[in-house]
């Protein structure tokens, strides 16, 4: 009874680890290229979200033709706060660009709130299930999975296939080698950093397909913490470290979840989160360049 | 003698901060609220920064010290109201503040102090949540139910004690955390840990290959930092609320407030956390009149606009200014 529990959960947990390591791509991406830890990832995951549910609810757009939209908005706020704080940041003590991340998060979550109330609210899609007997997947999960999936291959064929791709990668190995090849290393910076938000409130939108009732403005904090206990699971510079980083944290956390809730006197909801947090400790006290890196 | 006492004599505008604050207060008692408001920013940034100003490391997390510590008095008041200890409850309440806020600290310590920059950040972050879901997860002290006290602190001392306790002396407490803090603060600048801290803020790794132990420093720093943190939780929301939620204790705003204060009134420097919690207290207060629910979004954008014009702050602006002059001695 419990192996077909854990199984379907461990199921379960791959689906949302595929996206959980999508939603991380983008705080890899910008670490990996700016060096800026943005704080205030899970605030971009939470403007994802609204954007799935308000075009659902007034326009009845499906999710998955609100990830354009999502990716337009998300750039456009990425170039927007780059180039009015991040860039200014950037040659300046790690604090400034910690802060800036941060405020620029809470500036998100206050406008949501202003804009759409601090109620939580859901949108119900209504896709059919698929059954497989020890477990029931709705399609909405197996669509925002394969979409992940889709996207962290399009991020890693036009890292590699395409001259833009490459010369960012340059800019990843060697800002000043790049700047003399006549890499406009600014640009670079800018259009990482807006990448790496328009994927991260693109993951947003997915991610609605796992909470049904959970969008909020606030809804943001926790994801931060999951992002970064994947980033540095994955190695915290590495955008596919993080989509495998993803994988397994999905696995642990739900694994976890059916654990907990075998022992009696335990909020398994609660606990798995506490686990989530004690877990970043130790990977971060026993390697934190990541577990997933060879090197 | 004098020499010696003159290093310190900083403190002198701190504790005349403190004096005319505590005074309006005493003198108009319909502005005890906003006047016991403002101690506990004044409290806040100045613990915060002796942490956050002196080393350069922010701590996303540090809302979970003033957690604990408020769940130290409440502890003690909860379990042992009925052990006739009287007004004994509150010291030991206040003595659990430190233990549980030091236990904290040096548990997270022992991780995030080995990391650098960035990744110390990461750790942090989770501190709060991480703790607050360990509470209600493992249902420790009532989880998510939380604990009310007044009935048990009224059974300990009487209905008297309790309320004057609760209206007067948890908010001259917070006065008493603010002063001990400044005056940390001052002994720390003025001492070995202040020079360490200084020049591992400006070098890491110049301090490392000077010789100076900076794991020592900061460990001495994070931790003054966390038990400060942890009696102003114990006083100013255990002992003057009664009660204690794990979702209102562990809240990060707190943190975020405890940034805006000390770089309103610049990072680092003696009197800033005094001038930020002033500038923030007072704008805030008349703010929730004129746009109640649109603090955060007014001074979070004034975070950034800060740390891109002005990163010394106020008080750090004000330092230059006053350069060679005699007021050079008192301003820090």
């Amino acid at each position: 009874m419990i192996f077909e529990q854990l199984s379907g959960n461990l199921l379960q947990g791959v689906i949302l680890g595929g996206v959980y390591g999508m939603a991380t791509m983008g705080l890899s991406l910008i670490f990996g290229v700016l060096k800026v830890v943005n704080v205030g990832h899970g605030a971009f995951i939470m403007v994802g979200a609204y954007v799935a549910l308000i075009l659902f609810q007034t326009l009845g757009i499906a999710p998955p033709l609100a990830v354009p939209v999502a990716l337009i908005l998300g750039m456009a706020l990425g170039m927007l706060f780059y180039y009015t704080a991040i860039k200014k940041l950037l040659k300046g003590p790690e604090l400034a660009s910690l802060l800036a991340t941060f405020s620029i998060g809470v500036i998100l979550e206050e406008v949501c709130k202003q804009l759409f109330t601090s109620e939580a609210r859901g949108y119900h899609w209504g896709l059919d299930k698929l059954d497989l007997g020890f477990t029931v997947l709705p399609y909405s999960k197996l669509i925002a999975f394969g979409g992940s999936i889709l996207v962290g291959l399009l991020l890693y064929l036009w890292f590699h296939k395409t001259r833009a791709g490459m010369a960012m990668r340059s800019v990843v190995e060697d800002d000043e080698g790049a700047g003399v090849c006549g890499i406009n290393v600014d640009w670079e910076y800018a259009l990482s950093f807006s990448i790496g938000i328009g994927l991260t409130v693109v993951s947003g939108v997915l991610l609605t397909m796992f909470i049904p009732v959970g969008i909020n403005p606030y809804m943001g904090g926790s994801y931060t913490l999951k992002a970064f206990v994947i980033a540095v699971l994955g190695g915290l510079a590495s955008p596919y470290g993080a989509f495998f980083g993803g994988l397994v944290f999905g696995l642990i956390e739900n694994g976890s979840y059916t654990l907990f809730a075998q022992i009696p006197g335990l909020e398994p909801f609660a606990m798995t989160r506490f686990f989530s947090f004690v877990m970043l400790l130790v990977i971060l006290l026993i390697r934190p360049t990541g577990l997933l890196r060879t090197k | 003698m004098m020499r010696h006492l003159q290093k310190y004599s900083p403190i002198l505008p701190v504790l005349l901060a403190y004096g005319v604050l505590l005074g309006i207060g005493l003198a108009y008692p319909g502005k005890w609220q906003l006047i016991a408001q403002l101690a506990f920013y004044c409290a806040l940034g100045q613990a915060f920064n002796l942490f956050m100003g002196m080393t350069g490391y922010v701590d996303f997390g540090y809302v979970a010290f003033l957690g604990v510590g408020t769940y130290g008095m409440a502890v003690s008041i909860y379990f042992l109201y009925d052990k006739g200890l009287g007004i004994g409850l509150i010291f030991i309440g206040l003595a659990l503040a430190a233990v549980f806020s030091t236990g904290l600290s040096l548990a997270v310590g022992a991780v995030a102090l080995r990391l650098r920059g960035a990744y110390f950040a990461i750790a942090t972050i989770g501190v709060n949540e991480g703790f607050r879901y360990f509470v209600e997860g493992a249902r420790i002290w009532n989880g998510a139910d939380g604990m009310i006290f007044s009935r048990h602190l009224r059974k300990a001392v009487g209905r008297e004690t309790a309320m004057t306790l609760s209206t007067q002396w948890a908010d001259i407490l917070v006065f008493g955390v603010a002063v001990l803090a400044a005056i940390l603060t001052l002994v720390y600048m003025r001492n070995k840990v202040g020079y360490a801290l200084t020049a591992l803020r400006e070098d890491e790794d110049a301090a490392k290959v000077m010789g100076i132990n900076v794991t020592k420093f900061k460990i001495i720093a994070f931790i003054t930092s966390a038990v400060l943190a942890g009696l102003l939780g114990a006083s100013a929301w255990a002992l003057k609320l009664t009660y204690v939620y794990p979702e209102d204790v562990f809240e990060i705003h707190y943190t975020v407030e405890a940034i805006i204060i000390v770089l309103l009134g610049g990072a680092g420097t003696l009197l800033g956390p005094i001038v930020g919690a002033l500038i923030y207290g007072a704008s805030k207060y008349f703010l929730a009149i004129v746009l109640p629910g649109f603090q955060l979004l007014i001074f979070a954008p004034i975070i950034i606009v800060i740390i891109v014009l002005f990163p010394e702050g106020t008080v750090g602006i004000l330092k230059k200014k006053i350069r060679g002059t005699a007021l050079e001695k008192f301003i820090i």
